[in-house]
C-alpha cells in the first residue's frame, strides 16, 4: 500500500508537470504517451551473483550482454537476419590482400564523460579483448593487434593473420568499446552506449536510464530496468504478474499454457539453441565414418524435438550453424533410415553391437531427457548406451571438448566462431577432433574469397562436407521463447548477439 | 579457566575450525575460478596464465593464511568472476537475506513454540496430527514447500505474487507482500524443525518431579511454564536459534532461487557453481561466525544449563 501510495503520488505530481509544461508548448501533445514509456523492466537470463562489469572478458549469463549492451557501443552488430549491419563503425574496407583493413568508427560518439569516441579507443578495446583470450573463447585470434594501428581519430587499421574476409563479422556483437586506458572495471567505466548505467537498483537490477547524447536512433524508453533472474521459471511468472515488462528465455511448457493469452504475447526466435551430439573421430567406434553415419541415421528427429523442446523448433539437418546466412538450404533433409543405419553398424563390424557411454547434464532445459531419448533410439541400431548425467558446473570443463561422446551446446553462434573454437586442428576444443587438412585448406581459401556469393558458396560447401563427414549430430534445434506484455515492442528479432540489443523496446506497442 | 575469558576463547577457537574446514571444503571442489572463465573453450596454456593472474597456482597453505590476513583486516579480497570488491557484494546482498532471515524468525518461532507444545502437552487429539506435521515438515525439502505455497496462496488464492522482484533500489521490507511466500517457504521448515528437536526437551522438562509437584500445588499453566519450563528450555531453544539463524544466513539460497531474490544464499549458490572460492569463503565465514555469536549469547545467557551442569 505503501509504495502504490508513493506511486500515485509521483503520478499526480507527473500530471501537474506535464500539465504545467503543456501550456507553453504545442496544444494536444499527450502526457499519457510520455508517461506510458518510462521504464521497461527486462528479467534477462543470468544471476545477479556473477554480473561482471568487465566488457571483454567471460560474460557468464545473458543478462552481463544486455548490460554490456546498453552501456557501451559496439562496432557491428548481426542483424535479423544474420548479415553484418555497422554499428560504431560505418565501413570496414580491406586491401587487395584481404589482410588490411580500413575500418571508419562515427565521429559523433561520445563517452558519458563527456570524451569523443576515437579509433584508439576502439583498437584498445579490441586489444583489450585480445589480451583476455582465455575468457573469450579467442575472439580476436583472427587479427595481429600488435600489427594494427591508429590512422586518425576515426581510422584504425586491422591487420588480419592470414587473409580474411568476413572482419565485418568478426568484429560483431561483443566488441565493447570502452575509453582507451581503462583497466580497472571494479567501478563501471563511461561508456558510449545508448543508455547509461545508475547506481539506483542496488544488488536486484540495474536501472539504466536513457543517454540523450548517443548518436542512433532515440530510445522510446527513458528507462530500463535489467534484472538477472537464473530461474527460468521465476522469469515466466514475474512476467505473468507484472512484476516485469519481458521475460527472456522462458520453458516453452509454460509458453504452451500462455498461447492464447492475450494480455502476453510470446516472442520466437527460431534456431537460438542445439544440443548437437559430438562423436570423436579419434575415438573408437567413432572413428569409423560409417558408425558416426549410423548414429545420424538412427535418430528420430521429430520425437526429439516434440519431446524435448515441446515441439518448439524444427528438426536438424545436421549442419552445426543452420541459421548462419552461409548455411546452404537446398540439402535435403536427413530422415530416419534403421535399415541403411544397422547395415552400416553391419559394415564397420559392430553387428552385434557396442557399448557406449553419452554424457549429458542438467545445466540447459532438456539436455538431460534428450540423452536418455537418444540413448533409447540408439538400441535400435545395437548400440547399447549408458548415459550419465554429469554435474552442471563442472560440465564445460570436465566433459566438454574431452569425453568422445556427450550433448554438446551452441547458442546462436556463427559459423566461423564455431569454427575458430572447435573446427581448428591443434585446438584444445576442438571437440569432434575434426583435422581434415583438405577441409581447413579449402577453409582458408574461402576466408581469402573476396567475391562474397562466391565465398558464401564455398563456407556454405564446407558446412555440407562437415555434416556427412565430421562428427557432429544436429537432431533439432529449439526456438528461443520470450514472453512480453502486450504492448512491448521493439524487441529485436535474431539470434545470438543480436537478441542482445534492447534499447528499442517501447511499452507503447 | 574461568568463564568470562572461557567463552570467548572458545568463539575464537570454533571461528578458527570453521575458517579451516571452509577452505578445505572449497579447496576439495573439482575444478578452480580458471576453468569457469575460460568455459572449457581455453587451452592449457591459457588456463595456467589464468591461474597465475589468480594466484590460483599458490599452495594451498599460503592462499589460506592470505585469505584469513585479508579478513582479519577488514579486506577479504575480489571475486575471482567478476573482478568485484567482495565486501561490496556482501553488503548489496545483505539486508535482503537478513530481512528474510529476521522475518522467517518472527514467524517460525512462535510457530515452532505451538508446534511443540502441540506434539507434547496438547489434548490428545491433537498430538498425533502435530507430531506428524513436524517430521513432515522437518523432511520436505524448501523447494516442495514453495511449490506448494505458490500453488495455494498464489495461483489458488490470489493473495501474494508467485515470484518476488523487489523495486529496484528500494529495501526489501518495503514490499511486504512481495515477501510473504519467500519468508512462509524458510519459516514453516524451520518450526518444524526446530520443534522437532525441542519436543525433546519439553518433554523432559515436563515430567520433571518439580514440574509435577507445581502442579500438584495447582499453579497456574502460565506461571509453571515460565518460572519451571521456560529457564530449562531456554539454552537448548538459543541455541537452536542461533544455528537457524545462522543456516538462514547462507540457506536462503532456494528460496532467493525460486523466487528471484539477490541475498547471500544465491551469492553463495553461484559462487560454489563458478568456484569463486573467495565469495564462497566469505558467505560462509559470515554464516559462521553468526552461528558461533548465537552458541557464545547462548553459553552466556543460560542459567539453565549452568544450573544443571551444577547439580550432581
Amino acid at each position: 500500500m505503501h509504495t502504490q501510495l508513493r506511486r500515485r503520488s509521483a503520478a499526480v505530481v507527473t500530471a501537474v508537470a506535464l500539465l504545467a509544461g503543456c501550456s507553453g508548448t504545442a496544444p494536444g501533445s499527450s502526457p499519457a504517451k510520455s508517461t506510458a514509456t518510462g521504464t521497461v523492466r527486462y528479467a534477462a537470463p543470468g544471476s545477479p551473483s556473477n554480473a561482471v562489469t568487465d566488457p571483454h572478458g567471460l560474460l557468464p549469463g545473458e543478462s552481463d550482454v544486455v548490460r554490456m549492451a546498453l552501456t557501451y557501443d559496439v562496432l557491428t552488430v548481426p542483424g535479423a537476419d544474420g548479415s553484418t549491419k555497422p554499428r560504431l563503425a560505418t565501413a570496414w574496407r580491406p586491401d587487395a590482400t584481404l589482410t588490411r583493413w580500413r575500418v571508419t568508427i562515427r565521429g559523433d560518439a561520445t563517452f558519458s564523460d563527456g570524451r569523443p569516441v576515437r579509433a584508439a579507443d576502439a583498437l584498445f578495446s579490441l586489444r583489450r579483448m585480445g589480451r583476455k583470450a582465455a575468457e573469450n573463447f579467442g575472439r580476436m585470434a583472427m587479427f595481429d593487434l600488435d600489427a594494427s594501428t591508429t590512422i586518425d581519430d576515426t581510422t584504425f587499421e586491422l591487420v588480419t593473420r592470414k587473409p580474411y574476409a568476413e572482419v565485418g563479422k568478426a568484429l560483431e556483437g561483443a566488441t565493447f568499446v570502452v575509453p582507451e586506458g581503462s583497466d580497472d572495471f571494479g567501478k563501471p567505466v563511461p561508456g558510449s552506449g545508448p543508455f547509461r548505467p545508475t547506481d539506483k537498483g542496488g544488488a536486484q537490477a540495474v536501472v539504466y536510464e536513457r543517454n540523450d547524447d548517443w548518436w542512433g536512433p532515440k530510445p522510446p524508453a527513458s528507462t530500463i530496468e535489467v534484472r538477472a533472474v537464473p530461474d527460468p521459471q521465476a522469469r515466466a511468472q514475474a512476467l505473468l504478474s507484472g512484476q516485469v515488462d519481458l521475460a527472456g528465455g522462458v520453458p516453452a511448457t509454460l509458453a504452451r499454457q500462455q498461447e492464447g493469452n492475450s494480455a502476453v504475447r510470446l516472442l520466437r526466435r527460431p534456431g537460438a539453441t542445439l544440443y548437437p551430439l559430438v562423436m570423436r573421430l579419434d575415438t573408437k567406434p567413432f572413428d569409423d565414418l560409417r558408425v558416426r553415419q549410423a548414429v545420424r541415421l538412427a535418430l528420430d528427429r521429430q520425437q526429439l524435438l516434440d519431446t524435448v523442446f515441446l515441439g518448439y523448433g524444427e528438426i536438424g539437418n545436421d549442419l552445426i550453424t543452420p541459421k548462419d546466412p552461409t548455411s546452404p538450404a537446398t540439402l535435403r533433409q536427413r530422415t530416419r533410415d534403421l535399415a541403411q543405419a544397422r547395415k552400416l553398424m553391419s559394415e564397420a563390424g559392430l553387428a552385434d553391437g557396442v557399448d557406449l557411454t553419452l554424457h549429458t547434464t542438467t545445466a540447459y532445459p532438456g539436455m538431460d531427457s534428450a540423452a536418455t531419448l537418444i540413448a533409447q533410439q540408439l538400441a535400435e541400431i545395437g548400440m547399447r548406451v549408458k548415459v550419465a548425467v554429469e554435474p552442471a558446473d563442472t560440465y564445460f570443463s570436465a566433459v566438454y571438448a574431452r569425453k568422445p561422446f556427450y550433448l554438446s551446446y551452441l547458442g546462436g553462434i556463427p559459423f566461423l566462431d564455431v569454427v575458430r573454437v572447435a573446427l581448428t586442428p591443434g585446438s584444445p576444443t576442438n571437440e569432434t577432433a575434426w583435422q581434415d587438412r583438405t577441409w581447413s585448406a579449402k577453409l582458408g581459401k574461402a576466408l581469402a574469397e573476396p567475391d562474397d556469393t562466391e565465398r558464401r558458396a564455398l563456407l556454405g560447401d564446407l558446412q555440407a562436407e562437415l555434416r556427412d563427414q565430421g562428427g557432429y549430430a544436429i537432431w533439432a534445434l529449439s526456438d528461443r521463447l520470450d514472453l512480453a506484455r502486450a504492448g512491448l515492442s521493439g524487441v529485436p528479432e535474431g539470434i545470438g548477439f543480436a537478441s542482445a540489443f534492447i534499447d528499442q523496446v517501447s511499452l507503447d506497442g | 579457566m574461568p568463564w568470562p575469558a572461557r567463552v570467548p576463547a572458545r568463539a575464537v577457537l570454533l571461528m578458527a575450525a570453521a575458517s579451516v574446514v571452509i577452505f578445505l571444503c572449497t579447496a576439495a571442489l573439482p575444478g578452480d575460478a580458471a576453468d569457469v572463465l575460460g568455459g572449457g573453450r581455453a587451452g592449457p596454456g591459457e588456463l595456467a596464465r589464468l591461474r597465475a593472474e589468480q594466484g590460483l597456482d599458490r599452495p594451498l597453505h599460503v592462499r589460506y593464511l592470505d585469505w584469513l590476513a585479508g579478513v582479519l583486516t577488514g579486506d577479504p579480497g575480489v571475486s575471482l568472476i567478476t573482478g568485484r570488491p567482495i565486501g561490496e557484494l556482501v553488503a548489496q546482498r545483505a539486508g535482503v537475506t537478513l530481512t528474510l532471515a529476521v522475518l522467517a524468525l518472527a514467524v517460525g518461532v512462535p510457530l515452532t513454540a505451538a508446534l511443540a507444545w502441540a506434539a507434547v502437552r496438547g489434548p490428545g487429539w491433537l498430538r498425533h496430527p502435530a507430531n506428524a506435521v513436524i517430521v513432515a515438515g522437518a523432511a520436505l525439502p524448501q523447494a516442495v514447500v514453495a511449490a506448494a505455497l505458490v500453488a495455494w496462496l498464489s495461483a489458488g488464492w490470489g493473495l501474494f505474487p508467485p515470484v518476488s522482484m523487489l523495486p529496484a533500489g528500494e529495501p526489501a521490507w518495503s514490499r511486504p507482500d512481495l515477501l510473504a511466500l519467500p519468508v512462509l517457504t524458510l519459516a514453516l521448515p524451520i518450526a518444524a524443525y526446530g520443534a522437532a528437536l525441542l519436543r525433546g526437551a519439553i518433554g523432559d522438562v515436563v515430567t520433571r518431579p518439580y514440574v509435577r509437584d507445581a502442579e500438584l500445588r495447582g499453579l497456574p499453566p502460565a506461571t509453571i511454564v515460565l518460572r519451571y519450563v521456560l529457564p530449562m528450555i531456554a539454552a537448548p531453544a538459543t541455541r537452536l536459534l542461533a544455528v537457524t539463524l545462522g543456516g538462514l544466513v547462507a540457506g536462503t539460497a532456494v528460496a532467493e532461487t525460486l523466487f528471484g531474490l539477490a541475498g547471500l544464499g544465491e551469492l553463495l549458490v553461484t559462487a560454489i557453481s563458478t568456484r569463486d572460492v573467495p565469495v564462497v569463503q566469505s558467505v560462509a565465514l559470515l554464516a559462521a561466525a553468526v552461528v558461533v555469536a548465537g552458541l557464545t549469547a547462548a553459553d552466556a545467557a543460560a542459567p539453565g544449563r549452568r544450573r544443571e551442569t551444577a547439580r550432581p
